[in-house]
């Protein structure tokens, strides 16, 4: 499979620390990639290592396939990008902003207007950017990032310092660019839940090693529901499931079970009423992928 | 006060504003060095210090005067600075004060360095005359009295601008006529930004503590002062931060 | 690519005061004159009987000094504008190259400080006519004196807008600033191999043109030591 973006062992190291350590992603065209992490986890250091505004310590990018140290800027044409904060010149207009990035990646002028409209700023456009809002900045970034028509488009904490609205706005503007404009999205986030609702695939890094990348349903999976059986006897109850042929697992007074198939706890339940056991309770686990968001990394700082 | 003085000295020594400090004994060595001549005067310490102090006071101390005083606004401009510390009950008008004096105390530690630095150069040139203490002492004071209206002017330009370049083009404007202005003894008393040479220079007149006349320093030292210290005091109450 | 970016760089510097910061330079020097021959014409011609060379001198004794004090509030002023939301990031993150912006800073610096020595040259000119020097007028040396301390401090150049490119506190190039000005005004003192004696075009074989040209020679050579530094380091 040919990928958009391809890092190899990517490593970026400050003195003694790895801040980015051994990386690998992947990702296809087309996909929403949220880029997960807690604050400090190395997700933008990556992100500038993407850009080449950082040069690896060892290790290698690949966008479109080709290597970024060597077509820096044939890439980089093909690449739109918003990097933590957004950077403006204060005191120009929202218009001439734009302008100083449309002189440099030529393209008409009434493209300008089509990226201003698209994240509603064409009212905004001859104020300076001075006495925007936060999130008026925000979407000016964006707009930037769009103006070259890019192939990928990538985003770091782009919600950042949005209010709910905003980030609802951002999400939908987010999710129509691959199926409307076939534009791959790299989006970072300390928080699943923003993610959650737009990513096809999801990378994980903490301590600035990857410890998970796959498909946001692969994820899921993990997420997946069990069933807690609670009982008088536990430990006889986890005997007789394993003797049943039902892997189980024991918790403080209860018994858990990964399947949730209704047929299947039907006849396990029935098994166990005809050994004799008794039933108190019979529920439905279900962890939130914010939990194992937190769970995988947490394991990670304690290592 | 004491708490704000404390918390912004903390903030200071910080930051490599002590770098800085090491700055005008350099200047003080270089200048020392390339001083001598002839100028009708047997002691060599006069010699160096009429000419050193001349460079030093006319461009060196106005100049570098306000880079400390951009200074110790940088890091309150930068990622709302200004926002934090004026939301701590604390009032604005003793920040301000904080500030200044601050700023006053390292010019003053500039000033003995720079002495220091000649006290340097004279031992390692064997320079066997007397030193003159009494009127270098008059000069060093009079030099940190006369930049205090500056500082003031400066430390306002500083507290409205971000950027460093600003305040500093208006320091530049305002220095380098004083190269000319001083030479005029109808005008040179009367050019703020000449009185530092003018208090360091020892060839001056010498019946007063300084080398110029009370009435000067009172009216324009004194003068440029209040008006200097005020509006920026006045523009700092008022500043939206 | 490069003059885009220049175009741009023109762009950016709008509404912030450095083209009048352009403008005050050269006509504050020629307006120190002003006050200088309005107050003490006949003291001054008294001295000698070459009008116009005294009055050149005059004029050429501010001209050092304001030329690198102006580099260093162009370079400074510069870095500000990329630095206040590091707007570095983004801009390198366009398709453009390092070098490209380096050279675009450089050279967009250049055309203000040439401006202002053609600014210098108009007006020590037109106000040297208002004096009355005499009718040898030595456009030659008016000209020299006005343009070749721009070349002369192309070094200057090189070194502060390195400085102000990769400090992010600008006090650091405006510290090296106020010693660059303390040597230019004590050029008399210093042997001829030191950058910040050239722009007062004084040399041990009186050939002013000199100056210019190891400005340009020394000035290109730092430029390029600092334009590969500046490519070499991760943006901030």
């Amino acid at each position: 499979m040919e990928y958009i973006v391809e890092t190899n062992q990517l490593t970026k190291q400050f003195g003694k620390e790895k801040a980015v350590d051994g990386v690998e992603i992947r990702i296809p065209k087309g996909e929403i990639y949220g880029f997960l992490g807690p604050n400090g986890a190395g997700k933008t250091t990556t992100i500038r290592m993407l850009l080449g505004l950082m040069r690896p310590s060892s290790g290698s990018v690949h966008l479109f396939g080709k290597d970024l140290k060597n077509n820096r800027i044939a890439i980089l044409k093909r690449v739109g990008s918003l990097v933590e904060n957004p950077s403006y010149y204060p005191h120009l207009t929202a218009y001439e902003n734009l302008e100083a990035i449309r002189k440099i990646v030529d393209v008409p002028r009434a493209r300008m207007k089509e990226v201003l409209k698209l994240v509603r700023l064409q009212d905004a456009a001859n104020k300076k950017v001075k006495g925007f809002s936060l999130g008026m900045k925000q979407r000016l970034g964006i707009a930037a990032a769009l103006l070259h028509q890019p192939e990928l488009l990538i985003l770091d904490e782009p919600t950042n310092g949005l209010d709910p609205s905003g980030i609802i706005e951002m999400r939908k503007l987010i999710k129509q660019l691959p199926e409307k404009y076939g534009i791959t999205v790299v989006i970072s986030s300390h928080l699943l839940s923003e993610v959650d609702q737009m990513a096809t695939t999801v990378g994980v890094i903490s301590k600035g090693k990857m410890i998970f990348q796959d498909s946001i349903e692969a994820m899921r999976r993990i997420a997946q529901a069990s069933i807690h059986l609670r009982v008088n006897d536990p430990k006889a109850v986890h005997q007789a499931l394993l003797v049943y042929g039902q892997k189980a697992d024991i918790k403080e007074n209860s018994v858990a079970i990964q399947t949730t198939a209704d047929e299947e706890v039907a006849s396990i339940v029935q098994y166990l009423v005809e050994q004799g056991f008794a039933i108190y309770r019979v529920e439905e686990e279900k962890r939130s992928l914010e939990n194992i968001f937190l769970e995988m990394t947490k394991e990670e700082q304690i290592r | 006060m004491l708490s704000i003085m404390r918390s912004e000295w903390y903030k200071l020594r910080k930051s490599w504003v002590i770098w800085l400090l090491f700055i005008p004994p350099l200047i003080g060595l270089f200048l020392g060095q390339i001083s001598m001549g002839d100028i009708g005067e047997a002691n060599q310490w006069i010699i160096k210090l009429v000419m050193a102090n001349a460079t030093y006071a006319l461009l060196f101390l106005p100049l570098i005067t306000g880079v400390v005083a951009g200074f110790i606004c940088r890091y309150e401009h930068q990622e709302g600075g200004w926002k934090q510390l004026l939301a701590l009950p604390v009032t604005r008008g003793k920040v301000y004060l904080t500030k200044y004096i601050l700023v006053l105390f390292l010019v003053l530690t500039m000033q003995l360095l720079y002495l220091g630095s000649m006290l340097i150069l004279g031992a390692i040139q064997g320079i066997t005359d007397p030193f003159p203490w009494e009127i270098v002492w008059r000069s060093i004071l009079g030099g940190w009295v006369a930049t205090s209206p500056l500082v003031a002017l400066q430390l306002w330009m500083s507290m409205i601008f971000k950027n460093f370049a600003a305040p500093f083009s208006i320091n530049v404007i305002f220095t380098l006529p004083s190269l000319l202005v001083i030479n005029s003894e109808r005008f040179g008393p009367y050019y703020p930004w000449g009185q530092p040479f003018l208090m360091m220079n020892i060839g001056g007149e010498g019946d007063n503590f300084f080398f110029i006349p009370w009435e000067q320093l009172l009216m324009v030292v004194g003068g440029s002062f209040i008006v200097f210290f005020f509006g920026g005091y006045l523009y700092f109450q008022r500043k939206a931060v | 690519m490069i003059l885009r970016l220049l175009a741009v760089d023109f762009l950016k510097i709008r509404r912030k005061g450095l083209w009048l910061l352009t403008f005050i330079g050269p006509i504050g020097v020629v307006a120190l004159q002003m006050v200088n021959y309005g107050v003490r014409k006949d003291y001054l011609f008294s001295l000698t009987d070459d009008h116009w060379q005294q009055y050149i001198g005059n004029v050429s004794a501010f001209t050092p000094l304001a030329i690198i004090l102006g580099i260093v509030i162009l370079t400074s002023f510069m870095a500000s504008i990329e630095d206040e939301t590091n707007a570095w990031k983004q801009l390198i993150a366009l398709p453009v190259s390092k070098r490209e912006v380096y050279l675009s800073k450089f050279t967009m610096i250049s055309c203000l400080l040439f401006v202002s020595s053609i600014i210098l040259l108009l007006m020590t000119y037109f106000y040297g006519l208002t004096l009355g020097l005499g009718e040898d007028i030595p456009y030659l040396q008016i000209i020299q004196y006005s343009l070749l301390p721009f070349f002369a401090s192309l070094p200057v150049l090189g070194l502060q807008l390195w400085l102000a490119t990769v400090c992010t506190n600008q006090a650091i190039p405006t510290t090296v600033g106020v010693i660059s000005v303390i040597f230019a005004y004590s050029a008399m003192y210093l042997p001829d191999w030191v950058i910040w004696k050239w722009p007062s075009l004084d040399n041990q074989w009186d050939q002013p043109y000199l100056n210019g040209l190891m400005g340009i020679a020394m000035g290109l050579a730092i430029y390029l030591i600092g334009m590969t530094d500046f490519k070499r380091r991760d943006v901030k």
